[in-house]
């Protein structure tokens, strides 16, 4: 409010103050007018469903519809906080071992019957059992339901990460009437067929591995909402063909787009709008893991070397357009724990070359010092096999032979990670929101298990152990700070991993489609905001 | 009788062959490395090893491979397929969505290849080097050597840039609701370029063996006996020589079914054609073995049908053979 | 003594007659032409060019017929030029070593079973409808991704799952041959199997077999570009197929990356067949009476 009103007379300000209640009123109308309800919104996506529970698996190819179908307690906005969802209240209390949740009254499932603090606590429990990510609700013991609208989470250690839990893609609210029968949730038949959910959006067909086709809910407990009629998801496994149908505009929404050349491309088109927001909860990071347990790679000094002989300005710019900022750190920029402070490796080839002799590993006749072999992650060849090959470049400028491996598909490269048959392999790391979610699973010599994504590069560092583990069990987020910064610097010292940008993750709209979805989690959320110009 | 016992053993050894194939293919794809439930972690994002544990034993991966394969032939000859680990959908019900398309698609193919190509081939014999039949050779040429996918790719690129009067990807529009006769154009719109470039290869084939076959069935001896008993010279063609004719390209028709699953694959990955070769392609790469084995034994058992209906249809037409 | 000197006589004449026809033909001479210089600059290019395929030499995406790269660069800023140089290397090395291991195995397992006939061929045949109704490019993927994608793996594959088709070709062959008057001659002579197999029949049976041969070299080429375009290919090493199928999702934005190998593929094959269709033309008996 400008200072001069607040001195003018009593009734000239009555008039302003009425003025501008009335001028609001007016633009909140106009505003709602603008949003037209109606029509059918297409998502194109390479990435393919196994079914459509995301309470019992993780991964944002599930996200995607799950967070459509089922609500959850909370959902978050574009700064990390945390917005009313399905509870319309929240309290976490001060020891951070229990969560109070308030339920909206009159919400029902797809089916009619009321949402209630036992389909929350049902679900809590179920995601607790099978989901994937066991650290999200593992320090939950029980959750207690006083009243059909209150539930309470109780935990048996502090645990940070519980807001963040209740997000839309990690904590879906199932109906108990469907999936308490018994059955084994994660082969339950219900979840790809007559799906009975809590979200803006029914299902009404779904075509293993080839589209989703879902429609407004009308009782849905946002009145108003969702604004679309009916929203398909589509799935093709060729990166062009979704492009081109954008351009074409039979589809009008494509997420997790990365390719260089598609982004500029599409760019120049004027009838789309590319937008990076929408990925920090993600928070994924492209990263060149190192295998501790071998020679010469054991050696910090080689590991050192080795960042010292990259260019991760040429990676983000020539490979990546430009798209992929480059990386300091084990936690993605855009979240509240990130901090700059790290150790960094200009990129310097005489340095390199220079390292590796004090190290004593001098070049052959030939030149070469010794042989190394790099893998990667068989996603989209831009983000890992392209930084691979030219990785393999970059090192036979200092005297060290790369061979590139390629892995015929996933399980082939899983199955290298999990039993530690590899030398360097370059890989994406995703944080999920809370580093306890995403980021401890690689450093805590706890994990190292034959798994992939776990601490498949056997370092350990108990120091980093207390850093992480206290990190993850105090409230207050300036200590957890504190911890966490610590940890990115003792990491980017140590170097099990060497972080070379952040995954230029970016989403592809048509302009005529309205409030997309950009909060932290981006489209791994409801779309009931979603509507068509 | 004699008939029916030929049937039989016919029969039976079709079923041992298609057994040998499955058991072989189960084989393979179990010493594959990873299995499906890296897959499943793979897609989730990471996976905590107890729940990876849990899954192996669910799905019974835990036990030795004997074990597994004698289960799994157990449940195949009861008729069930099972479940796919990957979608926990049942097998038969993901092949049945799955082979209506890639049946179009073939038989498209195949069917408009071979019309047109005997069509070509036997005008063209004729005049064996006239325009036709230099076009023919041409054509054939093209039709062997392109790649089928590079060919594919091409057109994609043609009618998706230069000239967009054909969708380039899937069977019906993304948002194709309901059926009726809009739903049939629809379809038949997309299958226009999936089809052309997988039945280039056959057309090329078809037309050149008509082409040969006709010409030496022309010099034959029984069809200068027929031109000297006096009938039109159309006739001639027509009646007598095509039967003959048409038997080298029945032949390889025929056995051709087994190389069609790899160009249907091929096609149907450039155009996002949902079919079966895709379905194939997608579960070995995410060793989904229950969907893989479930696909290769329907492959299988449809390439031992058509070699016998090959065999049968071929006896039929060839005189010689029926005169023994 | 003086029958198998017939017996030797009669394969020489044929075979300059064969000769002679094939020169005379117009496509089969383009092939050779054609052939010969996807070979010469196969072999030599490499050596005079000197550049390295996998070396990002320009900004990625370059047109082609500019000043920085004639045919364009690719997604990674690669030469597609330097990459039809060096892919001829490893497309033509696997496309002829899969089909001499096809044909190798085709000609031994279909003249035994089309010579001993009886049992062993039952026994054959069941194999090689085994093989036959086996899906091909999904065994060589399970292969490929069992054992991984080397060069030498792949070649491997290939040749394991084509040699069917020559097996059918060399056994009806055989099966005409056996009881023919001079074979049946030299069994009477006490010439054992092998030497009838190998040193009688084969050279008879040799033209459709050569043919076939030729052919199923410009089938390893495709069969090797499809398991690369599926991403099943060598990455080290470059070839046509290899580039098509990293190429394949940005076709959009350069279709010149797709374009220029794919035509080297198809000029190469055509050329292989142009020359088995000289032969086929020059050894086929019925065409020579023409």
């Amino acid at each position: 409010m400008p200072q001069a009103l607040t001195q003018s007379p009593k009734s000239s300000r009555l008039r302003t103050a009425m003025l501008v209640g009335l001028a609001c009123l007016a633009s909140a109308h106009a505003f709602a007018q603008d949003i037209k309800r109606g029509g059918t919104l297409v998502l194109g996506s390479t990435q393919v469903a196994r079914h459509l529970n995301g309470a019992v698996q993780s991964g944002a190819a599930t996200a995607l519809p799950s967070t459509q179908l089922f609500a959850s307690p909370l959902r978050f906005d574009d700064k990390w906080n945390a917005q009313p969802y399905l509870a319309e209240k929240w309290s976490l209390a001060a020891d951070g071992k229990s969560l109070t949740l308030n339920l909206r009254k009159g919400a029902v499932f797809h089916d009619g019957k009321p949402i209630t603090s036992e389909d929350v606590a049902f679900s809590i429990m179920t995601i607790k059992a099978n989901h994937p990510f066991s650290s999200m609700m593992g320090p939950v013991e029980k959750v207690e339901t006083p009243d059909p609208l209150t539930a309470i989470i109780r935990m048996n250690v502090p645990h940070p990460a519980i807001v963040l839990a209740m997000s839309p893609a990690l904590c879906p609210i199932l109906p108990k009437h469907i999936y308490g029968d018994g059955q084994d949730v994660k082969n339950h038949p219900r979840n790809s067929v007559d799906v009975v959910g809590s979200g803006p959006f029914r299902l009404v067909e779904f075509k293993a591995g080839q589209r989703t086709v879902l429609e407004r809910f009308d009782k849905f407990f946002l009145p108003g909402k969702p604004y679309l009629d009916k929203l398909i998801l589509s799935i093709n496994p060729d990166a062009a063909s979704l492009m081109l149908g954008l351009e074409r505009g039979d589809i009008h929404i494509v997420p997790f787009t990365s390719a260089p050349a598609d982004l500029k491309r599409l760019a120049a088109n004027p009838k789309l709008v590319i937008s990076p927001k929408g990925y920090e909860g993600i928070g994924a990071i492209n990263w060149l893991a190192f295998n501790l347990t071998r020679k010469p790679l054991s050696d910090l000094a080689v590991r050192k070397a080795i960042a010292t002989a990259i260019d991760k300005n040429f990676i983000s710019k020539a490979l990546q357009g430009g798209y992929s900022p480059v990386a300091d750190s084990p936690i993605h920029s855009s979240s509240p724990f990130h901090v700059t402070d790290t150790v960094r490796y200009p990129f310097d080839v005489k340095k390199a070359a220079a390292m590796l002799d004090a190290a004593g590993y001098k070049a052959g006749p030939n030149g070469e010092r010794f042989k190394l072999t790099i893998d990667f992650y068989p996603g989209p060849d831009d983000q890992q096999k392209n930084p691979a090959e030219y990785i393999r470049t970059a090192l036979k400028k200092v005297g060290i032979t790369v061979e590139v491996r390629t892995s015929a598909d996933f399980p082939s490269w899983a199955k290298k990670m999990a039993t530690r048959d590899f030398d360097m392999s370059m890989d994406a790391n995703f944080n999920w929101g809370d580093p306890i979610i995403g980021v401890h699973r690689t450093y805590l010599s706890t994990n190292i298990r034959p798994i992939v994504w776990t601490n498949t590069q056997s370092y350990n560092n108990p120091k980093v152990d207390v850093l992480l583990n206290s990190a993850g069990s105090v409230m207050d987020p300036t200590q957890r700070k504190a911890y966490y910064a610590a940890f990115q610097k003792i990491v980017t010292d140590e170097l099990p991993v060497y972080f070379i940008d952040q995954v230029g993750y970016h989403t592809i709209s048509q302009k005529k489609v309205g409030n997309v979805p950009s909060t932290i989690w981006g489209t791994a959320s409801p779309f009931d905001e979603v509507y068509l110009k | 009788m004699r008939f029916f016992r030929q049937l039989l053993s016919r029969v039976l050894q079709a079923l041992a062959l298609v057994l040998a194939v499955v058991v072989l293919n189960f084989i393979l794809v179990h010493a594959a490395p990873g299995d499906p439930v890296e897959t499943i972690a793979g897609v989730s994002g990471g996976m905590s090893p107890e729940l990876m544990a849990q899954l192996r034993l669910q799905y019974g991966l835990d036990k030795p491979l004997y074990v597994q394969l004698a289960v799994y032939m157990g449940k195949v000859l009861s008729g069930d397929l099972g479940y796919s680990y990957f979608f926990n959908l049942p097998v038969a019900s993901l092949i049945g969505e799955r082979v209506p398309a890639t049946l179009l698609l073939v038989l498209g193919a195949v069917l408009s290849a071979f019309v047109m190509g005997t069509t070509l081939g036997v005008l063209s014999a004729r005049k064996p080097n006239g325009v036709l039949s230099q076009f023919i050779t041409v054509l054939s040429m093209v039709g062997f050597a392109a790649p089928v996918f590079w060919m594919g790719i091409m057109l994609v690129i043609l009618f998706a840039s230069v000239f967009p009067i054909l969708p380039v990807a899937g069977m019906r529009s993304i948002d194709s609701s309901g059926g009726g006769i809009a739903d049939v154009l629809d379809v038949l719109h997309h299958l226009v370029l999936p089809t052309f470039t997988l039945g280039l290869v056959y057309l090329a084939q078809y037309s050149r063996l008509s082409r040969a076959a006709m010409l030496d069935v022309l010099g034959a001896d029984f069809i200068r006996t027929a031109r000297a008993k006096g009938l039109a010279d159309r006739v001639v063609l027509y009646k007598h020589a095509l039967r003959n004719a048409l038997l080298p390209v029945v032949t390889v028709l025929g056995l051709q079914f087994g190389n069609v699953m790899a160009g249907a694959i091929l096609v149907e990955t450039v155009f996002n054609w949902p079919g079966l070769g895709r379905l194939a392609f997608e579960s070995v790469l995410r060793r989904d073995y229950p969907t893989i084995l479930g696909v290769l034994l329907f492959a299988s058992i449809v390439v031992v049908v058509m070699n016998q209906v090959t065999d049968m249809v071929y006896r039929l037409i060839d005189p010689r053979i029926n005169a023994q | 003594m003086t029958q198998i000197a017939n017996a030797a006589a009669k394969v020489e004449h044929p075979t300059v007659e064969a000769l002679r026809m094939f020169v005379r033909n117009p496509a089969a001479n383009a092939g050779m032409v054609i052939l010969l210089l996807v070979i010469l600059v196969s072999i030599v290019g490499p050596l005079i060019y000197g550049a390295d395929p996998f070396e990002i030499r320009a900004a990625p995406l370059t047109a082609p017929f500019t000043e920085e790269a004639w045919l364009g660069t690719d997604y990674l800023g690669r030469d597609v030029l330097t990459t039809l140089i060096y892919g001829g290397r490893a497309t033509l090395l696997v496309g002829a070593v899969a089909a001499l291991l096809s044909v190798s195995i085709g000609i031994t397992l279909g003249a035994m079973a089309g010579y001993y006939g009886g049992r062993v061929d039952a026994i054959l045949m069941r194999v090689t409808e085994f093989f036959q109704v086996l899906p091909a490019l999904l065994f060589a993927m399970v292969v490929v991704s069992l054992f991984g994608a080397k060069l030498t793996i792949v070649t491997l594959a290939i040749g394991l799952v084509s040699w069917t088709g020559t097996a059918r070709l060399t056994r009806a062959e055989f099966m005409k041959y056996r009881d023919l008057e001079f074979v049946r001659a030299e069994r009477a002579i006490g010439a054992g199997n092998a030497r009838i197999i190998w040193r009688v029949i084969l050279p008879n049976a040799l033209p459709p077999l050569i043919v076939s041969g030729t052919l199923a070299i410009g089938a390893a080429i495709l069969f090797e570009a499809g398991l690369s375009f599926l991403g099943l290919g060598d990455p080290n090493q470059m070839s046509w197929g290899l580039m098509i199928g990293s190429s394949r999702q940005y076709v959009l934005s350069c279709w010149w990356a797709v374009a220029f190998p794919g035509a080297a593929i198809f000029v190469t094959v055509l050329a292989v067949s142009l020359i088995g269709d000289g032969l086929n033309d020059a050894l086929n008996p019925k065409l020579r009476e023409r």
